[in-house]
């Protein structure tokens, strides 16, 4: 297998203060990787640096065969390529569901027909298919403003599906949600991920969760990776030390 | 400043205002028979005026659709170089202390300018109104390019749209509502302030108000009264109805 992601020295400062530090990383194509850590651990920053929108960073990075820049975004057909599914969701309100779906496309149709709101049968055929699979199929002249958290929650994971990425990273998809909605949306990602045959990485609060859905966690803190195990064996003392310092109490349980 | 200091000021400048200006309290006593004996003369209006009044309100729509027009197009550009995301402060700044300084001079007294240096008839209106709509609507026109949230736009970004594109699909879509309400709120302004340019010789139905009154024909000048009422009304309407349409 390649890498899908391949990280090597990566720094990052956030007005003066250390975001990433000295971080190597590599994501197998079709691999399911969860970054988990505390507030401020760098998780988000990480993400931004895959999706090519982080500026100022230093080391390498490659993603999908493609070096990244450190001072200018990515073309086109690159930042097609990757998928990214907000934390915020980031839908155009006014827009409808299916419009706010075939955005995704925008990366991949004809450039000048889009300007005109033409999109081609392909483009069409796609966002059906996937409205069809997330559940949103009878919502989709829906304005965005209109739904409910979840509802936009499965639009966002549409417009990235939409784009038919060759790799999905998504902020924390679960953070909002109970458990049975955060259990039925990391299945919603990582199944089409797998249908797919490409590769995810999510942040998370939720070692249990991710564990589950993950093939390997990957644990950051202060910028730094602190462990990186297959998803079965991830330690309570790892997930302790990584949420409250140090020192791993056996006595604490980490929830979310 | 204490609240008793206030009050004293604002007792004073009342009582100075009451003084010094020429008002002339017993005047009012006898007012009233005069206003009525006005009022029953406008009774009933006089509608055999009715092309007058017609041509005099195409004209003052015409003011007001065409100086709204190019207010729209000034305001375009105006709008964009006193954006705060857009532009640096040397360049924002500056802009939006002009567009402070244009609202500031009162819509009569540019027409009155205008007539001085184009002359009687509607082009002095229309110039009129579009210097004064510019200095308002630029300003929001620049409000609502800051206010455009840049979290979809980053996403479309992500998804690999083109400036264009997210132009086109992220940007135009939020701001396109705010762009709308706002220019059909200052054309029915601008209509309202058309109506009464024709006074100072700027065109329109205001012209017809002021040559009515002067030659004592108050049934006449109660039909175009009642005309400029009927399209003030209609205009309110369609904004209401627009605004449902576009919210």
């Amino acid at each position: 297998m390649t890498p899908a992601i391949s990280l090597s020295g990566i720094g990052h400062a956030f007005d003066g203060a250390v975001a990433l530090a000295a971080v190597d990383l590599t994501v197998m194509r079709g691999e399911c990787m969860a970054l988990l850590g505390p507030s401020g651990a760098g998780k988000s920053t990480l993400l931004a640096l895959m999706d090519g929108r982080l500026r100022g960073w230093s080391g390498a990075a490659e993603v999908l065969n493609a070096a990244l820049s450190a001072h200018q975004p990515p073309r086109r057909q690159m930042r097609a390529d990757t998928g990214f599914i907000f934390q915020d969701f980031a839908l155009v309100e006014r827009q409808s569901v299916y419009q706010n779906v075939m955005n995704g496309r925008l990366g991949r149709t004809s450039h000048w027909g889009s300007l005109w709101g033409r999109f081609n049968d392909r483009d069409h055929a796609v966002v059906g298919a996937v409205l069809r699979d997330t559940g949103l199929a009878d919502l989709a002249e829906r304005r965005a403003d209109q739904l409910s958290g979840g509802q936009r929650q499965r639009v966002a994971i549409a417009r990235c599906l939409a784009q038919e990425p060759k790799l999905i990273l998504a902020d924390e998809p679960v953070s909002n949600l109970d458990p049975a909605h955060a259990e039925k949306v990391l299945e919603l990602i990582t199944g089409a991920a797998r249908k797919r045959g490409i590769g995810v990485v999510f942040t998370s609060h939720q070692p249990e969760l991710s564990q589950r859905f993950a093939d390997r966690v990957v644990g950051l803190r202060d910028g730094r990776i602190l462990f990186d195990h297959p998803a079965g064996l991830v330690s309570e003392s790892d997930i302790a030390g990584l949420y409250h310092g140090a020192i791993p109490d056996p006595q604490l349980r980490v929830v979310s | 400043m204490s609240r008793s200091v206030v009050w004293l000021l604002l007792v004073g400048a009342v009582v100075w205002a009451l003084l010094t200006a020429d008002v002339e309290m017993a005047k009012l006593g006898k007012a009233g028979p005069r206003l009525w004996d006005f009022l029953t003369r406008m009774v009933p209006p006089d509608l055999t005026i009715w092309r007058e009044m017609l041509r005099g309100l195409a004209e003052t729509l015409r003011i007001a659709i065409l100086g709204t027009l190019f207010a729209v197009i000034l305001s375009a550009g105006f709008g964009i170089l006193a954006s705060e995301t857009l532009m640096r402060p040397a360049v924002w700044r500056p802009v939006r202390a002009l567009l402070a300084m244009v609202r500031a001079i009162p819509l009569i007294l540019v027409a009155m300018l205008m007539v001085g240096a184009v002359g009687l008839g509607p082009l002095p209106g229309i110039l009129a109104i579009t210097f004064h709509a510019t200095g308002m609507l630029a300003k929001f026109y620049a409000e609502a390019i800051d206010n455009v949230a840049t979290g979809p736009v980053a996403a479309l970004e992500s998804a690999g749209a083109s400036k264009l594109q997210q132009l086109r699909y992220g940007i135009w879509p939020q701001m396109a509502p705010v762009i709308l309400r706002d220019t059909v709120f200052r054309f029915e302004l601008n209509l309202r302030e058309s109506l009464v340019l024709g006074i100072v010789g700027a065109g329109g139905i205001g012209l017809y108000i002021q040559t009515y009154v002067r030659s004592f024909q108050y049934e006449k000048a109660a039909s175009v009264t009642l005309a400029i009422v009927a399209l003030v009304l209609l205009s309110e309407l369609v904004n209401t109805l627009l605004k449902k349409r576009f919210s």
